[in-house]
């Protein structure tokens, strides 16, 4: 089958607002190589279990590339047409099991030694949906360091370089700065606010952030240690190597981990569940997965405040002990060193997504008078020793 | 499919950095860190017949930014300091090939883009390294050994090619499946403390602790008659180690002491725990893959079976997804073919080597296969092309 010969009766098996999208951008399925049409069906069948940011998305994208003159349609398009794809690709079930299509397709581009030209077609394709500007401004606040030595010459020294750096924070008072700067800031736009802790949350936050989705390490547990055990049943199997072991997990569903049992909300159990099985790391890691779900965030819920913290991790041992570790030590030095990458990464992930100019950025290393702020206010790659408290920081640079 | 896009970084942008912070750093060595001897023996073009080779791999791959980067110097004194003022320093090295462990490095020692999957652990279709040298130099079964991280590594040693083959491979030693038959057999209460030995990351073709009677036997054979080691000692020396990599080096010192190889091929692997997104974990391995580097050249300048006669190559088998290319998630994993995942570096040393050079032009990964034959003196079918710089 041919993204040509879609009709509407193709999506008798999506569910009904996932039918509804696809009838409605048809023309455009059908005008999309082969090579990329099952990525759109993919997002539309999860439609339902999105966020609305990422609804609105990809709303956006079918609506811009729908729109494109023919001519430049097809100019742009032309590329992705000629890539030579196997029979057993194009005679897979695509339109029902677009995930499937997609992981053959990837493994087909590596090794026919297509990917280069696949990257470079899709990033033209994707190049000609303009930036979707938006008024909002969103502000994050990445916590970091717990119990951890700090060197002030180094600490945090990727993200100082886009920003200000503060040596005599007056930090007493930073959770409270936080705390009353997230409230201010929240609005109560469904999923927009978020609190994400590698540790047990802490009250005084849960209790006061009130538009906020808060959601802990620990508090996961339950769906963690679900996957973790189908991770387990796998390596015990000694029949898969790590091939079988993705496929394993990427096709583990919500139901499969019971996470309803966490939440009613069907957009978070998917979200929720995804965190650890399209993910390698967070499985193991607390600093993996609060780095992990400020990327997911980014990308899909497209937060409007967001609260970050990373706490100290589970020493390393061995991958596969890990899996069945109980009672680990923690690190809390490998974990300041984990987080200052991941709050690094979250900056950029967040950065991205930003139209420029509407982002404030603060990463502070806990119980330290040490901060980073990046933001339009903030001069790049300076620092101020001058005291202060976060507020008037923020009030500065912010 | 937005998750596939990348902002497009060009490769020569990346070499264009780290060759100026390089050519800073080395600007401050002194000229007396080469010795004369060194300097003098750069003219011998002819080599003796007893000439070693070693090619260390690190297999992971490793990302400028955390090795010849200017935040990645701190991680790897040893080769920035001691070992690239000693050796010819590439800083522009492309893997155009498949970006996994098994496939990469099997396409290092075969000089040809190998193209099958790499989960699946099987011998190359082209000839290797250790076949052409074998074959074409009439050298022993001793002669030539692979140190490699694990499972699906145990096919490396020789092709499935007609004329050539196993009659001719290396042997391939994979030192945790050693150090697991070695517990297995023991029976010892050590086995969980030395277990954290066997990691494996989720890239490899390993996931299984279950192995088979018939493997047990085969690598307490290794151990015995090959390495000349009881299964008590050896027990005993992996226990004063803290990775699989230290582990590989001991086996590599043993093989050196035991059969003085002319050729081997060792695959430093910790540091693809980086697949675990501890950022910390990866640059603990950096710095010990650095540590390790350093130790095995001092190993070679000590034995005189292999003093002044021996050539050391350093490369990771590629680099990993870029901080900001939108299709992967930054050093984790290697996953988006990007510039900087395909673009990496290679230290070589010897004595018939220039020192504290750094060459800038491009070369690839597939080409050390034909310059090791053009300097030994045997032929290969590769479709790289031998290296100027190091005939
Ligand atoms: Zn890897």
């Amino acid at each position: 089958m041919t993204p040509a010969q879609l009709t509407p009766a193709s999506f008798v098996s999506y569910s009904a607002p996932a039918r509804a999208f696809a009838i409605e951008h048809l023309v455009l399925l059908q005008r999309l190589p082969l090579a990329v049409c099952p990525s759109f069906l993919q997002q539309i069948q999860n439609l339902h279990t999105s966020f609305p940011a990422e609804q609105e998305a990809l709303r956006w994208q079918c609506t811009a590339l729908q729109a494109l003159p023919a001519e430049k349609y097809k100019q742009l398009t032309a590329p992705l047409s000629t890539l030579a794809l196997t029979p057993a690709l194009q005679s897979m079930d695509w339109v029902n099991d677009p995930a499937a299509f997609i992981t053959e397709l990837t493994a087909h581009l590596w090794s026919s030694g297509q990917l280069n030209l696949f990257r470079a077609a899709a990033t033209s394709l994707f190049a000609a949906v303009p930036p979707r500007e938006t008024t909002t401004h969103r502000t994050v606040f990445v916590v970091l360091g717990k119990d951890a030595t700090i060197d002030p010459r180094k600490a945090l020294r990727k993200l100082a370089r886009n920003g200000i750096t503060l040596t005599a924070l007056k930090h007493e008072t930073a959770w409270l700065d936080i705390r009353s700067t997230l409230q201010q800031r929240a609005t109560d736009a469904p999923y927009a606010s978020w609190y994400i802790d590698g540790g047990p949350p802490l009250p005084e936050l849960t209790n006061s952030l009130l538009h906020a989705i808060a959601i802990s390490y620990p508090g996961l547990s339950p769906l963690r240690e679900r996957v973790l055990q189908r991770m387990q049943s796998t390596i015990t199997s000694g029949s898969g190597g790590a091939e079988a072991m993705r496929t394993n997990l990427t096709s583990t569903s919500q139901q499969d981990v019971a996470a309803a049992d966490i939440t009613p909300d069907p957009i978070l159990q998917r979200f929720y569940t995804e965190l650890f099985t399209q993910s390698s790391g967070p499985q193991i890691f607390s600093t993996s997965f609060v780095q992990w779900t400020g990327r997911e965030l980014a990308r899909r819920a497209q937060p409007q405040t967001l609260l970050l913290r990373y706490t100290p991790r589970q020493a390393y041992h061995d991958l596969n002990e890990l899996v069945t570790t109980t009672t680990p030590t923690l690190d809390a030095q490998g974990a300041f060193r984990d987080a200052e990458m991941g709050a690094y990464y979250n900056w950029i992930e967040m950065d991205r997504i930003t139209t420029k100019g509407k982002l404030t950025f603060v990463a502070w290393i806990e119980d330290h008078p040490f901060a980073v702020i990046l933001s339009p206010n903030a001069p790049t790659a300076t620092t101020a020793a001058t005291p202060m408290p976060l507020s008037e920081a923020l009030h500065n640079f912010g | 499919m937005r998750r596939n896009l990348l902002y497009p970084s060009s490769a020569q942008t990346i070499s264009a950095t780290r060759r100026d912070f390089l050519r800073g750093a080395i600007g401050t060595l002194s000229a007396a860190s080469i010795s004369s001897a060194a300097l003098a023996s750069q003219t011998a073009s002819v080599l003796r017949p007893t000439q070693k080779t070693i090619v260390v791999t690190f297999g992971g791959g490793a990302r400028d930014e955390e090795t010849f980067a200017k935040d990645g110097q701190e991680n790897i004194p040893n080769l920035l300091h001691t070992l690239l003022p000693q050796g010819t320093f590439f800083s522009h090295v492309v893997n155009a090939g498949i970006l996994g462990h098994y496939v990469a490095t099997a396409s290092i020692v075969t000089g040809s883009y190998e193209r099958f999957d790499n989960f699946i652990a099987q011998p190359p279709p082209n000839p290797t390294l250790f076949e052409y040298y074998r074959k074409g130099l009439r050298r022993p079964a001793s002669d030539a050994w692979v140190i490699a991280p694990s499972n699906g590594f145990q096919r490396i040693g020789s092709s499935s090619h007609s004329s050539f083959g196993p009659d001719y491979g290396a042997g391939v030693i994979l030192p945790k499946r050693l150090l697991a038959a070695a517990l297995h057999n023991s029976k010892s209460l050590d086995a969980d403390r030395l277990s954290y030995l066997l990691q494996d990351s989720y890239e490899m073709p390993l996931y299984q602790p279950l192995q088979t009677s018939i493997d047990h036997e085969l690598h307490l054979d290794t151990l015995s008659s090959t390495l000349k080691l009881s299964v008590d000692e050896f027990l005993q020396h992996a226990r004063s180690l803290d990775s699989a990599d230290e582990l590989s080096i001991f086996i590599t010192k043993q093989l050196m002491k035991q059969h003085a190889p002319s050729l081997m091929m060792l695959t430093l692997h910790d540091m693809d725990i980086a697949h675990s997104g501890a950022y910390s974990l990866y640059i603990d391995a950096i710095q010990r893959a650095d540590r390790l580097c350093a130790e095995l050249w001092s190993m070679v300048q000590t034995d005189p079976e292999y003093k002044d006669r021996t050539t050391l190559y350093i490369l990771p088998d590629f680099g990993r997804d870029g901080d900001t290319d939108p299709g992967g998630n930054g050093f984790q994993h290697h996953r988006t073919g990007g510039a900087m995942a395909r673009t990496t570096w290679m230290l070589a040393l010897g004595p018939h080597l220039r020192q504290n050079t750094i060459v800038d032009r491009p070369i690839q990964s597939i080409d050390l296969v034909p310059t090791i034959g053009s300097v030994l003196g045997f032929s290969t079918n590769s479709s790289g092309k031998p290296i100027r710089e190091l005939l």
